[in-house]
């Protein structure tokens, strides 16, 4: 952000300037019609002087520049971070578009063969004042019909100084359930996003408006409560009333909104963390959430996760590498349907996946993933059971770029020949401020 | 037994006792130098943990949750800043939720601004001039007169948030600065033979030592910040190694090896890992155990 200063500088030095030639102007004008040329014009010399002063004194401060515009300049910048990033792959699969949508079923996964533009986001973020900080994430993204749409993904408050460890967050936001979820898609190791996510929380991720408070415990180790109630009505909610016409398990939703607080989708989290060496550190989650489903008029969904992160970093480690991650996830859901014959259905998957930063900028990555029904799901591509192999590569060209080859094998019993195989590149690039190193 | 206003009385001076016997004051450091340097200050009259350890590249830390942790309970928080943690330390910041060490506030120190910075970029900057940091090079810890000033300002700071220690955290500074400038003397001494002397460095990391000591770095064996070298780049430096008879290559204990051993089979140029920070080998545990230790290596140099 240090280009900022300039403009104001020069903003200044160029109205100064406006300043004198106006006054020269009229003082020119003044001249021919004036009683007393003499006086006038040490007025304007004096004028001149004066502006020329000021002039050498901003020249003066913009050559000295750094040291003290840049202090200034560099509070502007930690106060507000603004960043475009943009994400693109290309590649292609043994089966065809109508079939891969129901494969690659996450919003931002690359899911035609050919080119797909997977997400370019704005992302806005900073300090509003004592109390609050505050992000907004606006997304840029292009539909099969070649459409550009925008999404408002998150614009929330986090309070910033709340006693007792406390800390409120507000507005339109991914809940905090897991780790994965509320991950934006340039932070993620792999091109497209788990099976099990799509399938519970649709293609965009589980995100809605409303509050949640968390509790930073005091314990020697990191141990951190959260508790949240959003609003459970709108297609990134899913499992929950979604929108009018959706379909799950062959039930059609209805237009059913929240009439009262029970109605709303209620979530709670807990997150442990410990260093287990220098070298080691693990996070360990358990997730919960309850809410209304739009399948009947009193049918209700509940989902719960548990999640295991571990992480070991070499002890002189250049840039961050080497470094082995292991992240696994298991979820399960269980979703009251109809109104009139009340059926349970129970969905349930996992991922686990490990990446590996064997030298600095180059990292390896290994994904496995499972996910089932009870009952005889087969022909539904959402609840179908499917196992998914995806081995990549990817390298870091810098803090700002990275480029990946993915290969994806496919075992989903609702394909005709029970498997696929796609292979996807995907770019990334970003602009604006430091994005944060990621743990 | 009854308890008598007397006990009762008795036992609320024993809590106010053991109260302000932990009251110490606790530092979070993002550096094991700035720890080095705070403990030397603050002696037992405050707690000093460091975020990340010496033996890895501060740059690239990750904000772990046990940070989360540390950086809550902290009243005083010492940063090198230049943009060094940019990467983490903000996202750390907000989720930990203790205003007391926001920028801005009295438990926030950042340290580059109590030090001349060098390597201020003029002009325009490019990400493609690598990782370049605008505000000035942040290794300024790496000059023992920069260490004598941020002990100053951590004194300054250690003062107006415990006033009742103010008169020890002058003595031990002033300490600091006497043992740092015989000690400097000495290193200048030992050191002699680098004197004027180009040498060729891994990353822009050792400009302050450079200055400290009074030999040049002329090049470094990456082509720019932070980018990994390639042959061809090597190329151009064994070239110029040559036709200027330089003699050493200065690098961190956590750099690739491999560029500097082929630098050395084709030219003869000497190799000397020296340690950049507290922490960064076995048995730094001192700002003075740093330079003592650099100051070994670059001696041994001479021997060979």
């Amino acid at each position: 952000m240090f280009q900022l200063r300039y403009p104001y500088l020069s903003m200044t030095l160029v109205s100064g300037l406006l300043t004198i030639y106006s006054v020269t102007a009229n003082a020119a004008e003044a001249k021919e019609s004036a009683q007393e040329p003499l006086e006038l014009r040490q007025q304007i010399e004096r004028l001149q002087q004066d502006y020329q002063s000021q002039i050498d004194a901003l020249k003066k401060r913009l050559d000295e520049g750094h040291s003290s515009s840049v202090t200034n300049s560099s509070q502007q910048s930690s106060s507000l971070r603004i960043g475009l990033s943009g994400l693109f792959a290309a590649g292609g699969s043994s089966v065809d578009n109508a079939t891969l949508a129901n494969l690659q079923a996450g919003g931002h996964d690359p899911k035609q063969n050919g080119f797909t533009l997977q997400n370019v986001e704005l992302s806005i973020a900073g300090t509003v004042d004592n109390y609050l900080d505050a992000q907004a994430n606006l997304i840029y993204l292009m539909n099969p019909k070649g459409e550009t749409v925008m999404e408002l993904e998150e614009a929330f408050f986090t309070t910033r100084n709340l006693p007792a460890g406390l800390q409120i967050k507000g507005g339109q936001y991914y809940t905090e359930f897991g780790r994965q979820n509320k991950q934006h898609p340039h932070t993620w190791g792999f091109v497209d996003q788990p099976v099990i996510l799509s399938r519970f929380f649709g293609g965009d991720g589980l995100r809605s408006q409303g509050a949640r408070v968390s509790w930073l415990m005091p314990t020697d180790t990191y141990s951190e409560l959260t508790f949240g109630m959003q609003n459970p009505k709108g297609e990134t909610v899913t499992s929950f009333l979604n929108a009018e016409g959706e379909e799950i398990g062959g039930y059609t939703l209805t237009d059913r909104r929240a009439r009262n607080a029970a109605d709303l989708l209620y979530s709670a989290r807990w997150l442990g963390g410990i260093d287990l060496s220098d070298n080691l550190s693990m996070n360990v989650g358990v997730s919960g959430l309850w809410g209304p489903n739009a399948s009947g008029t009193t049918t209700d969904t509940q989902i719960v996760g548990a999640d295991l992160y571990l992480k070991w970093q070499s002890a002189y480690s250049q840039k961050g590498y080497p470094f082995v991650a292991w992240h696994t996830e298991f979820l399960q859901r269980r979703y009251e349907a109809g109104d009139v014959a009340r059926e349970v259905l129970k969905d349930q998957g996992y991922f686990s996946q490990v990446l590996w930063g064997f030298k600095p900028g180059w990292v390896a990555g290994l994904r496995w993933e499972y996910a089932d029904a009870d009952g005889n799901t087969s022909a539904d591509p959402l609840r179908d059971t499917r196992k998914r192999l995806s081995p990549n590569l990817t390298w870091y060209t810098s803090e700002y770029s990275k480029v990946r080859l993915q290969y994806n094998r496919d075992w989903a019993e609702h394909l005709p020949n029970k498997t696929a195989d796609s292979v996807w590149l995907q770019v990334e690039f970003s602009l604006g401020s430091h994005m944060a190193h990621t743990f | 037994m009854k308890i008598s206003y007397k006990h009762f009385l008795w036992l609320l001076g024993l809590a106010i006792v053991s109260g302000s016997l932990h009251a110490a004051l606790k530092v979070e450091t993002t550096t094991q130098d700035l720890a080095a340097i705070a403990k030397a200050v603050g002696g037992d009259y405050i707690h000093v943990h460091s975020l990340t350890k010496g033996t890895r590249d501060p740059h690239y830390a990750v904000a772990k949750p046990s940070m989360i942790r540390k950086v809550y309970g902290a009243d005083l928080l010492l940063v090198i800043g230049a943009d060094m943690e940019i990467g983490w330390l903000p996202s750390l910041l907000q989720s930990a939720r203790n205003s007391r060490v926001q920028p801005g506030n009295p438990g926030y120190l950042d340290l580059s601004e109590a030090v001349p910075l060098l390597g201020k970029l003029q002009g325009p900057v490019s990400r493609d001039m690598g990782d370049v940091h605008a505000k000035g090079n942040p290794h300024y810890w790496l000059d023992p007169r920069n260490g004598v000033r941020m002990a100053k300002a951590i004194a300054l700071r250690l003062g107006q948030l415990d006033p009742e220690h103010v008169t020890e955290y002058q003595k031990n500074v002033e300490l600091f600065e006497k043992t740092l400038k015989t000690r400097l003397q000495d290193w200048k001494k030992t050191l002699q033979h680098l004197q004027g002397k180009p040498i060729i460095a891994y990353h822009t990391s050792f400009v302050y030592l450079a200055d400290a000591f009074g030999f040049r770095i002329i090049d470094e064996v990456e082509p720019k910040p932070g980018i990994t070298p390639s042959a061809a780049s090597l190329a151009k430096l064994i070239a110029r190694i040559k036709k200027e008879r330089i003699d050493l290559l200065i690098m961190e204990p956590y750099y690739e090896r491999r560029s500097a051993r082929y630098l050395n089979e084709k030219t003869g140029l000497q190799i000397a890992v020296i340690p950049q920070s507290v922490g960064a080998q076995a048995g730094i545990e001192t700002y003075i155990d740093l330079f003592d230790s650099i100051v070994k290596n670059l001696k041994f140099k001479e021997e060979n």
